[in-house]
């Protein structure tokens, strides 16, 4: 498999729009309109980010964001934090609880909002560094940075879900 | 809003009608408005896509001005851009550029997605009528979700399960109890027996105390004494009386619960079971059904009879000495606060070592039925230490758990100890001073108050019991509650079926995040044999799923016979489909069972003769215990090419009038293929068949051949149409004539 992997500085990146952008090589050869996907959305954060086409093909993977340079670096994390919509729950404002159906109200970093959760067992995950990762009812995701620095008053509400 | 008989979703809030008011037009009517959830900037809040004859226009605190609009007729396309968490609706116009109309959350997804076949479709000239009723039927469906859980429902207006209150889940389970109401009854009416019984020991210590012993009345002495041991005597039997009958009507009632959950389990969906692990199925059948069971004894017998007893020591304590009595209820206060910050501390406890335990049983569930696969890649360590992990994990909760559990129980019963010694001090002094209290009544004070104990201690840890029954409740009605796949004995059966398969614009998606069949439309006539081609992932398999009805949450219909599918009654249906799958799944049985498993009470000469079709029969001979051989669990003791043979005896002997087979010839031999191709094409013959392959050359009998890729059908017609069409079929074929071709010239060389 020739897989162009892009690890430094031979690659300047510009931006087409808020999700895509081109590839320029140092030695002249250019990718055109790919989008950065992470490889690892869940558990990897800024390594992996995969360069797919319009098709969905891989064009390119770059195996860590870090060794770019800063401007194109810039460029490939704004879009992928476009694309990747994981709102931070900052504090649980609200939880009710019928049937085993959770309805969280809670404060995050993109503004308030109340959601569903269907299934304690399989929709809520719990990491070993404190970190949780919500799934509602709708497929949308949200995400707990750390439950145990969380202020007592959300803690407690999610005692009974954690 | 003036005008009204617009489709919404949601209330249109202040701030959206506001801006939306002033743009609407005399003559242009609004057909439909999304309410969304999500502004361009990504962060939440309220905005709106109103579409109108006309135009489309967009309200957004993000937008300058607030507001946008559009005209459709200037549209070229429409398409929702899905991200991650959330989506765009993208518009393209004539001119070229592409605006983004609106950004929105999953929630809303199904909506914007009818929202852009909406404007595109109308931009592209179709029937503006058409098209609503399209519109009209999106909104209908979202309605058929329950407004206060989101729940989807069954039908319009159906009641939600999940919202309904308490009092619905005693009456669920009244179902369990009623058949037993009278043995119930025998136990209460013993029960309150031998609770009265219970309360005449202290009496008649009184009398002995206070009369006998002072007085010096052998000749009474006996009489009270024989008088005691009756009552003992009494109580133990009624006591072992009730504990039999109790046991009998409790088993009989956990019997009919799990025999409920087991069947309403065979009947789920299979959305529910990709959802759910099978380990947590089985913990609930086995476990949790026990632990309502116990509650529900509680609450019918001890409940009650712990009541009476109460009262009743309470009523006789008042007779007896009011000022004594007020003393010993000194610290029940106590208690019950006690009871209730228990309870409250170890609710969530219980939660979490159901939690961990389920984590265990799927680890189980996991590993042992792959333990070929653990053995092959020498993952026993691993299994070993992700068990230990995890079991550890459920030993940590447990412990925790216990700190509170087992302190509890010592700590109140110290508290009703100084109680007892707050009677002796006090009453003692009392005695001693002359108060008018006698020794014998501080004696039997003494019993009263520790069997007075006895139901508070009780009614303490109900909560706590209740707690435990309630989270396995809930756990058991998350199956008894689910929608079954679809009612029971309902639906149409058809006389005859002649086999005519219609899709009619069909979209499916497992989850909202990707749609995994899009737009498929396709007519199979009656005797039709089609082959589904199409690389791994493109949708082949779940094009059969639908078609099975393994999953009724797509949007479109997919008709037989002119019959949506979804109205016919599902036994008959399933009844008329033959399907073999890539895997051939036997259960431990024996092989003549394996074969009858499709039609009940078949008899030999009917399953020989389906072997004989599946070209089993000789490989079934030759086993030394023949129709008899007992299969290991899936099968073991088989080759796969052998039990995909007997699956396909299987699918012959309930001769249906549609046969699918999804990759039967995939995981064999050549050899075996070609035994296995016979055994299809004898068995196809004029019947509708539709065969997922990978091998093209399986498809040499098709008459029509469907490529689908990414969720679309994009060719079909017969193999010399897609040959001379030059596109993915074409491509295919080469490719694999290819592969034969190198692999026929290796083969001759090994053979030279």
């Amino acid at each position: 498999m020739g897989r162009i992997y892009i690890r430094g500085d031979e690659v300047r990146f510009e931006r087409k729009d808020s999700l895509t952008v081109d590839a320029i090589f140092y030695d002249g050869n250019v990718i055109r309109d790919v989008e950065p996907r992470r490889l690892f959305p869940v558990s990897g954060g800024n390594k992996y980010i995969t360069l797919l086409d319009s098709n969905g093909k891989e064009q390119a993977l770059i195996p860590d964001l870090a060794t770019l340079m800063p401007e194109s670096r810039q460029i490939i994390e704004s879009c992928l934090s476009e694309y990747y919509m994981i709102p931070k729950i900052l504090k649980v404002l609200d939880r009710t609880e019928k049937f085993g159906i959770l309805k969280w109200t809670v404060e995050t970093d993109r503004g308030e909002v109340t959601f569903t959760i269907q299934n304690r067992h399989s929709d809520i995950k719990i990491f070993y560094d404190g970190r949780v990762l919500v799934r509602d009812s709708n497929d949308n995701r949200y995400e707990i940075p750390d439950n145990r620095a969380l202020d007592p008053k959300s803690r407690k509400l999610l005692g009974y879900d954690l | 809003m003036k005008q009204t008989g617009y489709f919404i979703n949601k209330e249109l809030p202040a701030e959206i009608d506001s801006k939306l008011t002033p743009l609407m037009r005399e003559g242009d009517r609004l057909i439909f408005v999304i309410v969304g959830d999500l502004t361009r900037k990504a962060g939440y809040g309220t905005t709106a896509f109103a579409v109108t004859e006309t135009r489309f226009i967009t309200v957004d605190p993000g937008l300058e001005g607030g507001v946008s609009e559009g005209l459709i007729s200037d549209v070229e396309s429409a398409a929702v851009k899905r991200m991650y968490g959330n989506a765009e609706l993208r518009i393209k116009t004539k001119n070229g550029t592409t605006v983004t109309a609106l950004r929105f959350t999953y929630a809303v997804a199904t909506l914007c997605d009818m929202a852009a076949q909406f404007i595109g479709n109308v931009a592209a000239g179709k029937d503006l009528a058409e098209e609503c009723e399209t519109v009209a039927g999106t909104y209908e469906k979202l309605l058929c979700v329950c407004p206060r859980c989101g729940r989807r429902l069954l039908r319009p207006g159906a009641e939600c399960i999940n919202c309904a209150s308490k009092g619905k889940i005693v009456k669920k389970l009244m179902k369990y109890v009623r058949p037993e109401a009278v043995r119930l009854f025998i136990c209460l009416l013993l029960s309150g027996l031998s609770t009265a019984l219970a309360l005449l020991p202290p009496y008649i210590t009184k009398t002995l105390v206070d009369d006998i012993l002072p007085n010096k009345r052998s000749d009474k002495l006996l009489l009270v004494v024989a008088m005691l041991g009756g009552s003992y005597i009494l109580g133990v039997t009624i006591n072992i009386i009730k504990a039999y009958t109790l046991r009998v009507s409790s088993d009989r009632m956990i019997e009919a619960l799990r025999n409920d959950v087991y069947k309403h389990a065979q009947y789920l969906p299979m959305k529910f079971y990709d959802k759910t692990s099978t380990g947590s199925v089985i913990n609930r059948i086995s476990g949790d059904t026990g632990t309502i069971n116990g509650f529900v004894l509680r609450i019918s017998q001890e409940v009650i009879v712990q009541f009476f007893l109460l009262i009743g020591i309470i009523v006789i304590m008042f007779v007896m000495d009011w000022k004594l009595t007020l003393l010993s209820l000194a610290p029940v206060p106590l208690v019950v606060v006690g009871a209730k910050w228990f309870g409250r501390r170890i609710a969530p406890f219980y939660r979490r070592i159901w939690r961990r335990w389920a984590a265990v049983t799927s680890v189980l569930t996991d590993s042992l039925p792959g333990i070929r696969v653990v053995k092959a890649f020498t993952g026993e360590k691993r299994a070993v230490e992700r068990f230990e992990q995890y079991n550890d994990e459920w030993y940590k909760v447990d412990v925790q758990s216990a700190r509170i559990t087992t302190a509890f129980p010592q700590v109140i019963s110290f508290v009703i100890t100084c109680g007892s010694l707050l009677i002796w001090a006090v009453g003692g002094h009392w005695v001693i001073a002359g108060a008018g209290i006698s020794a014998g009544l501080l004696v039997s004070f003494i019993s009263y108050t520790s069997m007075f104990y006895g139901p508070v201690n009780f009614f303490a840890y109900l909560n706590d019991s209740y707690q435990q029954a309630l989270a396995a409740v809930e756990r058991v009605f998350d199956i008894l509650d689910a929608e079954p796949e679809v009612p029971e004995g309902k639906g149409e059966k058809l006389d005859k079926v002649e086999g005519k398969i219609e899709f009619r614009n069909v979209n499916f998606s497992f989850d909202r995040t990707k749609k995994t069949l899009s737009d498929i439309n396709l007519t199979i006539e009656p005797g039709d044999i089609v082959g589904i081609v199409g690389t791994t992932g493109s949708g082949k398999t779940t094009l059969i799923n639908l078609l099975m009805r393994f999953y009724d949450n797509y949007e479109g219909d997919i008709l037989l016979d002119g019959h949506n599918i979804k109205d016919l009654d599902i036994e008959f249906y399933r009844s008329q489909i033959g399907y073999v799958q890539q895997e051939a799944m036997l259960f431990r049985d024996t092989v003549f069972n394996n074969i009858s498993y499709s039609k009940p009470g078949a008899s030999v000469d009917e399953v020989i003769h389906a072997a004989d079709v599946a070209n089993a029969h000789e490989f079934i001979a030759r086993q030394p215990d023949a129709y008899d051989t007992m299969l290991g669990e899936r099968g073991v003791g088989l080759s796969g090419g052998e039990k995909q043979r007997i699956s396909i005896a299987r699918a012959v002997l309930k001769n249906p009038s549609l046969m699918i087979f999804d990759e039967a010839t995939a995981s064999v031999d050549s050899e075996t293929e070609n035994l296995i191709q016979e055994a299809i094409e004898r068995l196809i013959s004029g019947r509708t068949t539709i065969m997922i392959a990978h091998r093209l050359s399986t498809l040499r009998k098709a008459n029509k051949i469907i490529v689908v890729d990414q969720g679309h059908i994009i060719e079909s017609g017969s193999h010399e149409e897609l040959m001379a069409l030059k596109g993915k079929y074409y491509r295919l074929v080469e490719i694999q004539s290819m592969s034969d071709k190198i692999r026929a010239s290796k083969e001759s060389e090994n053979f030279d």
